[in-house]
């Protein structure tokens, strides 16, 4: 075994990485009222990364000694965890001076986190998943917490702190199991020895067997914690709703993203093995999800709430995709995050302008008459909600339609059928802040809402992209196929 | 002859005390003490692991892991002391603002 | 295939609304005349570009010799899917196309004083829903036909929430979840059969043709079926799933009611020809019963739609929900039509679906213009109008005729058919009597309408003072009476139309034997095209 560094490999960490530095190094010599501007630095920096990352894309290679691989699967991902990264970073300009939590640290932490997103999505042994995870968890628990003068903001962060390293904690002892069930924790090894094993040349003893599966067990809660499955949700709505709104808006996306993305290739490449157990684990957690945060999101005022819970929702379809992972291939969970990040992105974006100074204006009644008051404002989040409900010629209908039909083809038709009577469901709180907005009068006189130009921008890509990917999706499905390619 | 089953067992002690903990205490300080103990489970198990395998990829791992926690515990701290200037308290069941 | 100025004629006539719709969003808020004007001019357009169609139907160089289809327009959009963008029309196809571009810019007219707030978004979101019918009417393709299926219910809810009447937001998403629910259903049966489909050729399609060329099993069938029941029947309605359509009807604005009448209800009765039967034929024959070997589910719940329907309006006191009510009852005829797959019945069926479309789209018409003058809808508000309205009450009573089947108008020769067609297959010949009973109750609610609102004295002092129909409002019935005549008198015009595609839909479901047995020309297997001229009600009532 020979020591192969290739930074290459690791560029886009290290562009964000050094973009972070930059910005922490200037930020104390910046003018308090000008550090607005850091935040387009780091916009620049996202763009620099996402530069820096597409010429990775149908190269393969394994370097720091099978730790970190780059593949179309981990391109493909880091991608939109860029995008992800860039889009918080344009909503999160104007929110903050609105706010007065100017300060510059904020834009570097969204950087580091999404390095470490970035991180989770390329490696390939448990060592470098848990610490991008950590880089990851590190930068959005202070990230949920910015508002330090808010207590809500305090609670959101400690809430996300305490659950989230519990969480991570049941993750390590999972990692730890399978270590000592099969020697190693790099993912290739681990299927070398799980597949040697479970073919009989090497009998798996009784003991190994028991690790193994406690190893799962504890791998799935620890995973399931940090993509905000049924049952271990819990902190999902609290924090999303204490957070500020840009964080909510990256936390609802990107962690939850490189959650999947590390979880998936555990699975696939790692386990397959073991399929027929967390196959199973996964059916029940599904379909949990997806009932629990659509019926809960059915009776939330609070549209971040509502939100949130509907993000749980759709952890819950991305996990039919994985359930199913195997016997097709998981191209369609790519696609839906991808069509997930645009649609809530758009919709965070809507209401954190509306929501206005001190983030109060987030309740369905306010909402009501704004629909002829700011048009485009109530169309983007109307087109944003129908997309997370899943009507046609939208990016969200794509991406259930893709996902159920994979999974139908795999053989998954009662999980299905759930998910299908689930998007029923779905429709009629998705919709209720539209009628708020078209069909019922405003009580109050019409507020100031400003739109700032980074937000109109982010509005754009968000729409454009969310119809795109719903009527011609045909393109980033291939893609998508062509990424999943690499987990084989 | 210790095994490295009483290590496992050992390990499984300090896990569930840390559980308890977390689930039981109400003091914020208590419960972030728990989640270390947790780690430090995770850390004799690895070592164990190690020792019985003979390789040494379970000792790198616990250096990565003692960082990490240093590096969580600061956070936490900072997290804790920030609710406590504003609200001057640090046990759980008083910080209800938001449902739970 | 037929193109003006270099587009494809389908895509051009499904696409002039849309345009219309962006065009109208760039037009200033405040300049209502013009944006009144533009969707006048742009539905109008539609209309007449639609003309063509009919004209070069039979053109042999725009038809498929393979699948009779018309104009057709196919290119691959998503290939890993197998989704196909693909339009062809047939003759079932095509009347329901010029009632929809005649409906729609009768319905576009008929607003010009009817709306006055919010009058750029409305017709924006009009011309947008017409986009949304012409494609579903249009679409060969599973998935397109789907999508265009859903697409349209998002401008419908906000023409029912935004300018509806008291209870708009309650009709709204009642309306939208009962649809949205139903297609959810269908399009689990979609995926059923694409994967079945796929399973025993190895080739996954959603393009319908393909779809029908091979059997499917009874088992997958019976689901399915079920499937395409739920979905299609929340639309039509069909009894159990009707409760949504008195609500959307009644609080929806008139030009709402008038398409949703006209043509939104008539995609439920064009997925069960055009979906249901053909792909489903042993499903089909099992549920309702033909050869009287199963219990025939779907006979009854027509027949339950017709005579319910009928007794719910005739004591109705709202005379829009009245109107409403009236439509289930004239669907469950077509249903009824549709479901007895004899060549008469089925076409019988169709035409009955542009009957209704016509005469109920006229008398959502007339309330409006009531409604717009008193606004009230309750029919106890009214009387005597004849005297003070004449014109409106000479109009009316047409409709009534007509909506009621009066001979020498429309509705007479659908209801005749249906119900000749229906009689002549023997396992079915009973509902044909039962269905009879419908159209007495029809004729009692209809004409005791007329007579409690036209006749009699001016007993309420409001309704002294209104003024008659002005010439736009009379002139939205211009069209509609011609063509009420015009079938009444004369249906061959339209049922040449309906001869080729209907035999296709009923040799699959009967068998291709069926027409060997009765007359051997129009076998529809082997000679596609029926000999024009055909005298199809005529036709003797085949033995099996």
């Amino acid at each position: 075994m020979s020591l192969e560094i290739s930074y290459w490999a690791v560029i886009p960490e290290i562009v964000l990485s050094l973009a972070g530095i930059v910005i922490m190094l200037l930020a104390p010599i910046v003018e308090p009222e000008s550090r607005g501007r850091l935040g387009y630095l780091a916009f620049i920096g996202t763009v620099l990364a996402g530069a820096a990352t597409a010429p990775l894309w149908n190269k393969s290679m394994v370097a720091f000694n099978g730790m970190i691989t780059v593949d179309n699967y981990g391109t493909f991902l880091r991608l939109i965890f860029i995008l992800i990264a860039a889009l918080s970073i344009l909503l999160s300009v104007h929110f903050n001076r609105r706010e007065e939590i100017n300060h510059g640290e904020y834009f570097a932490l969204i950087l580091f986190a999404t390095a470490g997103m970035s991180l989770m999505a390329a490696g390939t042994d448990l060592i470098i998943i848990f610490l991008g995870l950590e880089i990851l968890s590190i930068a959005t628990y202070v990230l949920a917490g910015f508002k330090r003068s808010d207590v809500k903001s305090n609670e959101s962060s400690l809430k996300y702190f305490l659950l989230g390293s519990f969480s991570t904690a049941f993750l390590l002892y999972g990692i730890a199991f399978a270590y000592g069930a099969t020697g190693s924790t790099n993912l290739q090894n681990i299927r070398q020895a799980l597949g040697a094993a479970t073919q009989g040349t090497r009998l798996l003893g009784p003991q190994t067997n028991t690790l193994l599966l406690l190893s799962l067990a504890l791998l799935i809660a620890g995973f399931g914690f940090k993509v905000a499955t049924v049952p271990f949700h819990i902190w999902t709505p609290d924090v999303y709703e204490g957070a500020p709104t840009p964080v909510t808006t990256f936390m609802a996306v990107g962690p939850k993203a490189a959650g999947f993305a590390a979880f998936l290739r555990l699975l696939l490449t790692a386990m397959p093995a073991y399929h027929w157990y967390w196959a199973g684990i996964l059916w029940i957690l599904a379909a949990l999800t997806m009932t629990l945060g659509n019926v809960v999101a059915l009776v939330q005022p609070n549209l971040k709430r509502m939100l949130a819970y509907s993000s749980i929702a759709h952890a819950g379809y991305i996990l039919i995709g994985m359930a199913a992972g195997r016997e097709l291939n998981a191209s369609p969970i790519l696609f839906y995050i991808l069509a997930y990040t645009l649609m809530s992105v758009g919709a965070f974006a809507v209401v954190l302008t509306v929501s206005g100074k001190g983030d109060l204006r987030v309740n369905l009644d306010d909402y009501a008459g704004l629909g002829f008051q700011q048009p485009v404002l109530s169309f983007a989040l109307s087109l944003c909600l129908l997309s997370l409900a899943g009507i046609p010629l939208t990016a969200g209908f794509m991406g259930k339609f893709y996902l159920f039909t994979t999974a139908v083809q795999a053989g998954y038709v009662g999980l299905v059928i759930i998910a299908a009577l689930n998007s029923v469901v779905s429709v009629f709180y998705y919709v209720r802040p539209v009628i708020y907005m078209f069909m019922r009068e405003s009580t109050s006189p019409a507020p100031e809402i400003s739109v700032p130009v980074p937000v109109i921008i982010t509005l754009i890509i968000t729409t454009i992209g969310t119809l795109w990917l719903g009527i011609f999706p045909a393109g980033f499905i291939q893609l998508a196929k062509e990424s999943l390619l690499a987990l084989k | 002859m210790i095994t490295t089953s009483h290590y496992l067992i050992l390990s499984t002690i300090i896990l569930t005390i840390g559980i308890v903990g977390v689930l039981t205490r109400r003091n914020v300080l208590i419960v972030l003490m728990s989640i270390e103990l947790i780690f430090n489970a995770v850390n004799i198990n690895l070592v164990a692991f190690s020792k019985q395998l003979q390789n040494t990829i379970g000792q790198v791992f616990v250096v990565f892991v003692i960082t990490v926690a240093a590096a969580e515990a600061a956070v936490g701290l900072g997290i804790v002391i920030a609710l406590f200037r504003n609200k001057e308290k640090i046990n759980l069941d008083e910080i209800d603002l938001l449902k739970w | 295939m037929l193109h003006v100025m270099g587009i494809p004629i389908l895509n051009l006539v499904c696409y002039v609304p849309l345009a219309g719709f962006f065009i109208i969003l760039l037009l200033d808020r405040k300049s209502v005349t013009a944006i009144k004007w533009t969707a006048n001019l742009v539905a109008l357009l539609d209309f007449i570009l639609s003309i063509p169609l009919i004209l070069s139907f039979n053109n042999p160089s725009y038809t498929d010799p393979l699948t009779n289809f018309r104009y057709i327009i196919k290119v691959p959009w998503i290939t890993s899917l197998g989704a196909q963008y693909y339009f062809g029309i047939d003759g079932i196809s095509l009347l329901l196309i010029m009632l929809t571009t005649l409906l729609g810019f009768i319905a576009v007219l008929s607003s010009w004083t009817a709306i006055e707030h919010r009058v750029k978004e409305y017709y924006a979101l009009l011309l947008l829903l017409q986009t949304g019918m012409l494609g579903t009417f249009m679409a060969l393709d599973f998935f397109l036909f789907y999508v265009f299926w859903e697409i349209m219910l998002v401008p419908m809810y906000f023409l029912i929430g935004v300018w509806g009447s008291e209870r708009r937001l309650y009709s709204a998403i009642k309306f939208f979840l009962y649809t949205l629910a139903g297609s959810v259903l269908m399009l689990l049966g979609i995926l059923a059969l694409y994967f079945d489909y796929g399973r025993q050729t190895g080739v996954y399609t959603f393009n319908v043709i393909e779809l029908q060329r091979i059997g499917f099993p009874f088992g997958l069938q019976y689901w399915v079926f079920l499937a395409f029941f739920v979905g299609f029947a929340i639309k039509v309605p069909m009894f159990p799933f009707h409760t949504w359509l008195p609500d959307a009807h009644t609080d929806a604005p008139t030009a709402g009611s008038v398409i949703l009448a006209g043509v939104l209800l008539k995609m439920g009765t064009y997925g069960f020809v055009r979906f249901g039967l053909p792909l489903l034929p042993d499903a089909s024959r099992y549920f309702i019963g033909i050869g009287g070997k199963s219990f025939p589910w779907m006979m009854w719940l027509c027949i339950i739609g017709i005579i319910y329907g009928a007794l719910v309006a005739l004591m109705q006191k709202d005379w829009k929900r009245l109107v409403a009510y009236s439509s289930v009852s004239h669907l469950g005829f077509c249903m009824l039509g549709i479901f007895a797959a004899t060549p008469v019945a089925v076409q019988g069926g169709v035409l009955q679906m542009i009957n209704h479309g016509l005469s109920t789209g006229a008398l959502f018409l007339l309330v409006g213009n009531v409604y717009e003058r008193r606004h009230t809808r309750l029919i106890s508000e009214y009387g005597g109008l004849s005297h003070i309205m004449p014109l409106y009450a000479t109009i009316f009573l047409i409709m009534t005729l007509s909506s009621i089947g009066m001979p020498g108008l429309n509705g007479f020769i659908g209801e005749f058919m249906i119900l000749q067609g229906t009689f002549s297959d023997p396992t079915l010949r009973i509902w044909s009597g039962v269905a009879v009973v419908g159209i007495v109750l029809g004729a009692a609610y209809m004409l005791w309408l007329f007579q409690r609102t036209m006749f009699g004295e001016v007993t309420n002092p409001k309704n002294e003072l209104l003024d008659d129909l002005n010439f736009r409002e009379a002139f939205c019935y211009v069209p509609l009476i011609i063509l009420s005549f015009w079938i009444g008198l004369y249906p061959q015009t339209f049922l040449r139309y309906l001869d080729d595609p209907v035999n296709r839909v009923v040799s699959k479901v009967r068998g291709s034997d069926y027409f060997k047995l009765s007359i051997p020309v129009a076998d529809a297997t082997t000679s596609p095209t029926v000999a024009p001229g055909t005298v199809v009600a005529d036709r003797p009532a085949p033995h099996r």
